[in-house]
Parts: C-alpha cells; sequence; structure tokens
C-alpha cells in the first residue's frame, strides 16, 4: 500500500486544486489590458529576433502586454502546445508564425473557438484557422523588386543569370513567373540567358555560378533567389575576379551578405524589414482586438506604416526593402 | 530508536519523497504566480501535452531496470505516426484498423531491438542508436521529408483532442498502461527478472531466469507502447509528419533517471518514474503561466535532475556515516531490535 502513497498523492494534487478553481470567473475582458502572444517558428531565430524589436515598439504604441514565446526544441508539437498554454492562461489576441501548417491550424482552431483572435505572420495557416495572415511580400512585390533592381544596376540592358533552389520549389517558380513577366512587359534589351539549381546549398550555388561566368562571359549580372545562393555567387565572383564587372543580388538575411556588400561582390540584398512585420502583426492583433479592423475591410491603416492593402483577409505589408552599402549595417538579422 | 520511526526516516529520504517535495513545490508556487495555473483545464492541458513522453518514460522504466536504454523509442514514434497516417489514407484502412496494424508495427520494430540484443548480445546503446538513425531516416524516407498525413475524421481526433468521461481521452489509455506497468514491474516474478538482470546479468542467468526473453519482452513493450504514443501524438496534432517525435527519447530517459532508476539497473520504480514526468511537465507548463520564458525550463529540468540525483546519494551517505556512528564497533554486532 505504501508505495501508492505518491500516486494517491499526485491524483489529489492534479484535481484537488482544480475543482476549487473551476468557477473562477474569466476575467480578461472588462476594461483590462489587452495582452497579446506572438510566436516566431522557433525561438533564437535572429529573424524573429527583429520581428520582436518591431513588436515592443507597437506594444507601447497600442498599451498591450506582449508574451514572446515560441519552441527552443526541434520538436513540431510544441507551437501547439504553447498555443493550447495561451488559451488556458486567457490571453486576447494569438499570432504567430507557422512552422507547421496543418498541425498548428489544430491549436488555433481551438483558440478561435474560445473567442480567441488570432493572426498569422511570415508563414500562414489554414485560412478557416485565423482571423488575417499578415503577408510580408506578394510574389509580384518580391519578383518586381528583383527585376527592377537588376535592371537599375545593369542600366536596363545585357544578359543575367538566375540561381533558384530548385525547379520544382513553388514558391520560387511563382517568382520566375514573375521575374519573367517584368522583364518581358519593361525591360526588352535585358536577356535572361540561364536559370540554375543550387539545391539550397551555398557550395553548388558557388559552383553554378562559376560555371555560369565560364560560359556567359558577357553576363552582368546574377540574380540569387534563394537565401544561401546570394552568398554562393558572391564568392564565385570574387573568386573569378570579377568583382564590379559581374553584379550579384538576391534574396536574403543581411547578416549573410554584410561582407560581401561591403567588398562591393554584391550590391543589393533584397527582403523585407522585419520589424516592420514584428510591427505591423501587433498593430493588426491589437486592432482586431479592438474591433477597428474587420473582415471585408480593404484599407487598414497601421500607424507609422500608413495606409496598407488588405487583400481578401491578407494584410500585405508592402514593398520589399533593399538592403545595400549604405543601409545594410543598420540591421542585424 | 523506535522501528516505525526508523521506517518513517528511511521513506522520508527515499528518492520518490524528494521528488514529491519537489513537485508540491512547484505546484504551489506556480499556483500562486499564475492566475490560471492550478484550473482543471490547465491540469488537463499538462495531461495532454505529458501523454506521449509519459508513455514513453513508463516503457523505458522496465528497460533501464534491465540495465538497458532505448534511443530509439522517440523515432519509432515517428516512424508509426507515418505509417499509421499512410495506412489510412492511402491503404484506406479505417483509423481503429490502422491504428492496430501500427500497434503491430511497432511490435516489429521492438522486436528488431530484440533480437538485435538478445540474440546477437549487442549492446542496447549501440543498436538503438543505430534503430534511431534507421527509424528515422525511414519515415523520412517514406515521405520524402514532406508528405504530412491531415484531414483526420472528427472521431480520430477526439482521441487526442476531447475529453472523454471527464478526462482528456488519451489519459485514459495513459493511466490504463501506467497502472498495467506498474503491476508487471512491482508485482510480477516478470518484474522481479527484469530487476534481478538489471543487477546482475550473469547471476540472473546462472539462477535460471530466461534472461534472453524477459529482455526481449521488454524491448518488444517499448515498441508497442512507442507505436500507442505515436497514434495519440497524431490525434493530438491532427498532422502526422516525418518529425513527429523529435528528441523525444532523451525526454523520456530524463524523466525515468529523475524519478529515480538507476541507469546502471537494478534498481528502480514506476511510480518514480511517474513523478519524473509529472515534475518535468508541471514545470514546463507552470514557466508559462509564470510567464517566463521557456528557454527556463531546459535549464531547470537539468538542474532538478542534478539536484534530485545529488540529494538522493547525500541522504544515502548520511545513512550510512550514522549506521556506522551508532554501530562503532562492527565486529560486535548489535542485537538486531526486535521489529517486522
Amino acid at each position: 500500500m505504501k508505495q501508492f502513497l505518491p500516486f494517491f498523492l499526485l491524483l489529489g494534487l492534479a484535481l484537488g486544486p482544480g475543482c476549487q478553481k473551476q468557477s473562477e470567473q474569466s476575467d480578461s475582458a472588462g476594461g483590462k489590458k489587452l495582452t497579446i502572444a506572438l510566436m516566431p517558428k522557433s525561438k533564437g531565430n535572429a529573424y524573429f529576433i527583429s520581428c520582436k524589436a518591431g513588436a515592443d515598439e507597437a506594444v507601447k504604441e497600442v498599451g498591450a502586454d506582449l508574451i514572446f514565446d515560441g519552441p527552443t526544441e526541434p520538436d513540431p508539437a510544441k507551437q501547439n502546445e504553447i498555443v493550447e498554454n495561451w488559451i488556458t492562461l486567457g490571453v486576447d489576441v494569438i499570432a504567430v508564425a507557422c512552422e507547421n501548417k496543418e498541425g498548428i491550424s489544430t491549436a488555433l482552431k481551438k483558440a478561435k473557438a474560445k473567442g480567441i483572435k488570432i493572426v498569422t505572420f511570415d508563414s500562414d495557416a489554414n485560412p478557416d484557422a485565423r482571423d488575417f495572415f499578415v503577408n510580408q511580400a506578394t510574389p509580384e512585390g518580391i519578383a518586381e523588386a528583383l527585376m527592377d533592381e537588376a535592371a537599375r544596376l545593369t542600366g536596363e540592358e545585357g544578359e543575367f543569370a538566375i540561381i533558384t533552389a530548385s525547379l520544382t520549389a513553388a514558391n520560387m517558380n511563382e517568382w520566375r513567373k514573375h521575374i519573367e513577366a517584368r522583364l518581358h512587359e519593361k525591360y526588352p534589351k535585358m536577356k535572361l540567358v540561364d536559370t540554375k539549381p543550387c539545391d539550397d546549398l551555398k557550395d553548388k550555388a558557388q559552383t553554378e555560378a562559376t560555371n555560369l561566368l565560364s560560359a556567359n562571359p558577357n553576363l552582368k549580372l546574377i540574380m540569387a533567389i534563394c537565401s544561401p545562393a546570394v552568398p554562393g555567387a558572391a564568392e564565385a565572383v570574387k573568386q573569378a575576379g570579377k568583382t564590379g564587372a559581374v553584379k550579384v543580388i538576391g534574396l536574403g538575411l543581411p547578416s549573410e551578405n554584410r561582407k560581401y556588400v561591403h567588398e562591393g561582390v554584391t550590391q543589393s540584398v533584397i527582403l523585407w524589414k522585419t520589424t516592420d512585420l514584428g510591427y505591423l502583426t501587433i498593430k493588426v492583433a491589437a486592432d482586431l482586438a479592438g474591433g477597428k479592423l474587420k473582415p471585408g475591410d480593404t484599407v487598414y491603416h497601421a500607424g507609422r506604416l500608413g495606409d496598407l492593402e488588405v487583400k481578401g483577409d491578407s494584410i500585405i505589408l508592402g514593398k520589399p526593402f533593399i538592403f545595400n552599402n549604405e543601409n545594410i549595417d543598420q540591421f542585424d538579422f | 530508536m523506535s522501528s516505525p520511526l526508523k521506517h518513517w526516516k528511511a521513506a522520508l529520504f527515499r528518492h520518490e519523497t524528494i521528488l514529491l517535495a519537489v513537485l508540491l513545490a512547484e505546484w504551489f508556487y506556480f499556483d500562486s504566480v499564475g492566475r490560471r495555473f492550478g484550473t482543471l483545464d490547465n491540469t488537463f492541458d499538462i495531461l495532454r501535452h505529458s501523454s506521449e513522453i509519459g508513455l514513453l518514460a513508463l516503457v523505458m522504466t522496465p528497460i533501464m531496470l534491465t540495465g538497458g536504454i532505448d534511443l530509439s523509442v522517440g523515432s519509432l514514434l515517428g516512424l508509426c505516426a507515418i505509417l499509421f497516417g499512410k495506412l489510412w489514407r492511402d491503404a484506406h484502412f479505417s483509423p481503429g484498423l490502422a491504428a492496430a496494424c501500427t500497434l503491430g508495427i511497432g511490435a516489429i520494430a521492438g522486436g528488431l531491438n530484440a533480437g538485435l540484443i538478445t540474440r546477437l548480445r549487442l549492446p542496447p546503446l549501440i543498436v538503438t542508436l543505430g534503430t534511431y538513425s534507421l527509424f528515422r531516416g525511414l519515415a523520412e524516407a517514406i515521405t520524402h521529408g514532406v508528405d504530412t498525413f491531415t484531414d483526420f475524421p472528427a472521431s480520430f481526433l477526439a482521441l487526442g483532442q476531447e475529453r472523454l468521461g471527464g478526462l482528456p481521452t488519451q489519459a485514459w489509455f495513459f493511466f490504463a498502461v501506467a497502472i498495467a506497468i506498474w503491476l508487471l514491474v512491482h508485482r510480477t516474478t516478470f518484474g522481479r527478472a527484469l530487476r534481478a538482470i538489471g543487477y546482475a546479468p550473469e547471476g540472473a542467468r546462472y539462477a535460471g531466469l530466461p534472461v534472453e526473453r524477459r529482455l526481449a519482452s521488454a524491448y518488444i513493450l517499448a515498441g508497442v507502447v512507442a507505436a500507442l504514443a505515436a497514434i495519440i501524438y497524431t490525434a493530438r496534432l491532427g498532422q502526422a509528419k516525418a518529425d513527429a517525435g523529435t528528441g523525444y527519447e532523451l525526454f523520456a530517459i530524463t524523466a525515468v533517471v529523475l524519478g529515480g532508476t538507476s541507469i546502471f539497473g537494478g534498481a528502480g520504480t514506476v511510480h518514480g518514474t511517474l513523478l519524473g514526468v509529472a515534475t518535468i511537465a508541471v514545470l514546463s507548463n507552470g514557466l508559462v503561466h509564470a510567464r517566463q520564458p521557456r528557454e527556463v525550463a531546459g535549464m531547470l529540468t537539468g538542474a532538478l535532475l542534478l539536484f534530485a540525483l545529488a540529494s538522493g546519494e547525500i541522504s544515502k551517505r548520511l545513512a550510512k556515516f550514522r549506521a556506522r556512528r551508532h554501530a562503532p564497533n562492527p565486529a560486535v554486532p548489535v542485537p538486531a531490535p526486535h521489529s517486522q
């Protein structure tokens, strides 16, 4: 019998206090400070840490409490558990960058059923699991920013090549489609000579870029549309001694490319301002809870970001941002 | 010193008692700082979130009692989750039938560990390190790392998300397995055999115990329960993907060791494991309610583990020291007090 003692104690422990408190009223409403819970895909990621800087700024503006938490271990169930903890905690709005679209949607739907407002940012959940998606950039926006920057750097004429992650990646194919559309529409003197996959690997990107350089002596620019390919292509151009003669641009993190940008190998890195993404997410969360943002709105006034377009249930952050030698040191992600 | 008092003192310094005190301290602390911590809803959250790791820790206990270890349970959870998804979606099995087949697959996978360990006499650490990679690799190969199984029927999802008879559905499975394994380990000759093997494998063999058969059963049981955990996990998340259960083997081992089971085998209890699971689960959940950052949980779990192990060892040494002082001349045995 003695061995059972901890068992019973544990059971009593688990159920005892629960029974007393079950009837406690939910007092999160009624003039209390708004609580917004924000979850990154993973907590240590520099990208999301810079999102949080923007979120902190917005929280001060709207006068809400911010809970920032996310997985620290590679367990796909963790995001769900955190959301479920937040439901019990009684937060007002949950904003998530989803790691597992399907998995997290289960937990978000549960939160939504309890009257908690749901915003997704960076990467979306299933549409029925959230109220709004804060979209950092549309495929058109990314493609046009890349193509326009390429045209500006080459004086709107000459040959260029693209390095992508794989020829089957859906999002990148979408971007390539819009890049080519922009090219045909606006820059008739420019020519896309080749598109090479790099399997999302920096080494392979470097090899492919070296091959592109030797096969196309008139190449004026390499456009890398997956993030490992930007430093990869830059290294190839540098080693070929073509710094400045062949320009490099791409989609990537400023931190990974800072060195090459300072050396003049890479001219521009294109991404969105992550602080703005965090800022906008919190603004949307607060206004959704306050009733200032409703389904069906087409324009949303987002504080210092001005009026932004609302497409259905997505709020578009706006044009991507171009990081270059002048401004890249201001960003640490 | 009267014997009941001695008895109580011994109980007071037992590992499980210390752990229970830690658990109570955690509970009352979090209950005082977290407004919703002590609610029934949150208690159920804790139960739901710790069911899968709890199941793995429960079956890890008999294995560790034999002095073995099973590093493959987390990977097997992942493999079983996607095979369950595949049987249901691609082979059009009903969730019930798919679950039954998954349990069978778990038994086969556990059997593979068991065969390599008992037939080829390979060390469990090496064998399960191999199957740890093998099972995860298979799961990734089958799904190419991207295929995700989802849109399960609501009747199946209820297993992980709804309540049945007042408790979260999966809690019934968890408690059933807990009671079964408790009885197995503490009330059967099977359990005694496991401990004997862990204490001295050769001795157990000389005593005529079927060492291989007992060992094999423990690993096969782990496979079956890992499959059960996979099914519950899939129902809780509404998704089966190749990365399910990543790192769970270490959480399970941590809970077992925290619960007082010796990694050298021979000593340990199932209720200790349950306390270990509860201590870690309450800590991880409570920190959210105390609005503390999540990364603190890992640090505190580690500190707790070291504290529990050290305090157990210190109290043992204290007892030894005292016993020596009370019996200054061991050559002349003190007449045994009339007891029991």
